[in-house]
């Protein structure tokens, strides 16, 4: 264990050798660049397992093989389409608001990538370490839902404006019930910032930890996460069979990319943020007692920690979306209003009570 | 001129501009559009005086809520996508009097007003100390405004109700 | 009191109603030798199923002797409604000396044919059928005209 690398040698050698070469504020601009383009190819990786994944989930569960054309078991189908996708027009109809419409993509995009900056991804591998995390996230993925209206207003078409008012009552709505939940927790471990979250769930994840009151926020967060990224069976937003595509019907080539990528994008930070907040992060797990089982555990890397964990979670959003049909617009804020919400106010409630009487870990 | 010089005018140019976009332009869509990316830049500004909280507040009130708010109701007005007819030589020489006279005001007190250096030392402004801060009922705390304002919104919520509330017909 | 019991309770019926969901499609999921659906090309030689009664076109059987059993009566001709058979006879003397009207092209346009069947329904002499076949496409339009009597066909006489 001796020859372990940290991630934090790594980050502190690049800004040494940075600053020794140049004047503090290129180094700083330097810094920037790269680390723009370490999470854009990150986040490419990502959105090719994911896309991948999603594919060979759905076959699955409907008794198909899913991609298996294209390459071993399909793996280059996901680079076919995308080539497809940058290989075609970007094309507007002329009756578009040609800013707004051109700038939707962009902006949906450039918010999912703000949203993963102060994400933690291993000891010593984080963007930002800012000491409000968790609210940087949620305050941050709420811009996207102004590109989602931008995108559906600037088409001028009737289905995607109603496929964006839809986008936007819905995310507007169970943004509520998100904060709620990742409330309960930061309550609990009386943090905002995402190193002091994770550090205090060394002895335990606060889904374990926090007994049913945390269990259950992390049900509602899963719920209303997938609410929050317009997915099935919360896809109202881009309901094929009713509204075509939704907001974006009238986008075409990578302007439509963008908007898949996003989803994709919106999704990890999605699982991204509750494997921090309810899994641990890159904490191994442990069971307290069993230290040959322990020793196995920190044995794994802490990166495939935290990916395994994410990519739990984006396995149960895909696992929902395959699963149930789609809401109706009254049913899907009823659920959110009349169920979900209350009960997450009275947990909020319930855990500031166990916080006051110190009855927690 | 350091770096954080640098993104200071970048940002404070752009949150310029898009203020002036946002009187200016004649669509009322964009108009919001233009307001939403102004604040952002406000808040960006926040976060390179390193007050994040207040940047993430900024974002949370002002973009996720009052701008959707804003872009909603263009939503379900009548012919919002038409551009507005121009301004009316009456109005323009009205407003811009009445703008002047407000800028001069401005200046006027920001000029004139005798910046006091303090000797205290800054408070420190974590998250948790704006949350005691704010619900504090000894000097400096803010607990009777907080209250005024929660018993605001609550009658905001309960009026809003009532207005769309339906009345069973016997 | 009564209200919250029922609140608790629907809350409850949910999830599990959900969960029978879930568990059904984790079954699937976690058996992916148990799919029942079968990869097409591949099994075109060995676990293809086409049932008998699928309509995949007109086929005029011949028995082993090289004789069918078309009159050249027309009926199907007039049944059908696409116009996509047309029958050219041919007119021959028989050995008794008596003129007679014998079948000499069936032609079929395969491409204009809706496998509406009506062709075998107004068949008097049960002569064509509709076969199961599949995979008709060609490259060539001219390729879907066919002529179903094979070259040098005779018709087979009723046993009576």
């Amino acid at each position: 264990m001796t020859l372990t690398i940290q991630f934090s040698d790594i980050t502190k050698w690049i800004h040494e050798t940075l600053n020794a070469s140049m004047s503090p504020g290129w180094a700083l601009f330097s810094e920037f660049v790269l680390a723009g383009v370490a999470m854009i190819l990150l986040v490419v990786v990502l959105a090719v397992l994911f896309v991948y994944m999603e594919r060979k989930v759905a076959g699955f569960m409907q008794l198909r093989l899913g991609p298996h054309r294209v390459g071993p078991w399909g793996t280059m189908q996901v680079f076919a389409d995308v080539f497809k996708l940058l290989l075609k027009e970007s094309f507007a109809p002329f009756t578009v608001d040609k800013f707004l419409f051109n700038f939707a993509p962009i902006l949906v995009l450039a918010v999912a990538f703000m949203a993963m900056a102060p994400i933690s991804f291993a000891p010593g591998l984080q963007l930002w370490d800012m000491n409000i995390g968790i609210l940087y996230v949620t305050a941050v993925s709420s811009i996207g839902v102004i590109g989602i209206l931008m995108a559906g207003w600037s088409s001028n078409n009737k289905y995607s404006l109603l496929g964006a008012m839809r986008s936007g009552a819905q995310i507007v709505s169970y943004e509520l019930s998100a904060g709620l939940s990742l409330v309960a927790v930061i309550a609990m471990c009386g943090s905002l910032s995402i190193s002091d979250i994770i550090a205090s769930q060394a002895d335990g994840w606060w889904i374990f930890k926090g007994h049913l009151p945390i269990m259950f926020a992390f049900v509602v967060y899963v719920i209303a996460g997938t609410a929050e990224t317009n997915r099935a069976p919360f896809d109202l937003a881009e309901a094929e069979s009713e509204l075509t595509a939704g907001y974006h019907t009238e986008f075409s080539g990578m302007q439509f990319g963008m908007f898949y990528l996003t989803e994709y994008i919106n999704m990890a930070v999605i699982s991204m943020v509750a494997t921090t907040v309810f899994l641990g992060g890159w904490l191994p797990f442990h069971i307290y007692g069993f230290d040959a089982f322990n020793n196995v555990m920190n044995f794994i890397p802490s990166w495939i920690w935290f990916f395994g964990k994410t990519f739990f979670i984006i396995f149960l959003m895909m696992w929902f979306r395959w699963t149930f049909p789609r809401l109706r617009i009254d049913q899907l804020l009823k659920l959110e209003w009349k169920y979900l919400l209350p009960l997450s106010i009275i947990n909020v409630v319930i855990v500031a009570f166990l916080v006051v009487m110190g009855w927690h870990f | 001129m350091s770096a954080s010089a640098v993104m200071f005018y970048i940002l404070g140019a752009l949150v310029l501009t898009f203020g002036v976009l946002t009187v200016f332009t004649r669509k009322i869509f964009r108009a919001a559009v233009y307001l939403l990316l102004s604040l952002i830049g406000i808040a960006a500004i926040y976060i390179i005086m390193d007050m994040q909280f207040i940047a993430a507040l900024q974002i949370v009130i002002y973009v996720g809520g009052i701008v959707v708010l804003i872009i909603f109701s263009i939503f379900l007005t009548h012919q919002a996508g038409e551009r507005l007819p121009s301004r009316l030589p009456k109005h323009l020489l009205w407003s811009i009097l009445l703008s002047g006279v407000g800028l001069l005001l401005a200046t006027h007190i920001l000029y004139h007003f005798s910046y006091k250096p303090s000797i205290e030392p800054a408070i420190e402004h974590s998250v948790k100390n704006i949350g005691t801060q704010l619900i504090d009922f000894r000097s400096y705390g803010y607990v009777f405004p907080f209250e005024v304002v929660s018993i605001l919104l609550l009658a905001a919520m309960v009026g809003s109700i009532i207005i769309a509330m339906k009345t069973k017909k016997n | 009191m009564r209200a919250l019991i029922q609140y608790i309770k629907d809350v409850a019926q949910g999830f599990y109603s959900l969960s029978q969901g879930l568990l059904l499609t984790l079954k699937y999921f976690v058996r992916p030798w148990k799919h029942i659906v079968e990869q097409y090309p591949e099994n075109r030689t060995t676990t293809i199923y086409i049932p008998e009664k699928f309509a995949g076109e007109v086929v005029l059987p011949h028995d082993e002797n090289n004789r069918h059993k078309c009159t050249a009566c027309t009926l199907c001709e007039m049944a059908c409604p696409n116009g996509t058979i047309k029958i050219i006879s041919a007119t021959i003397e028989g050995e008794d000396g008596k003129k007679k009207k014998v079948l000499d092209k069936w032609v079929y346009n395969l491409g204009m044919c809706t496998m509406c069947g009506q062709c075998v329904d107004a068949c008097p002499q049960d002569a064509i059928t509709m076969k199961n076949s599949f995979e008709l496409s060609v490259y060539n339009r001219n390729d879907l005209i066919k002529v179903l009597n094979k070259p040098g066909s005779k018709l087979k006489e009723k046993e009576s």
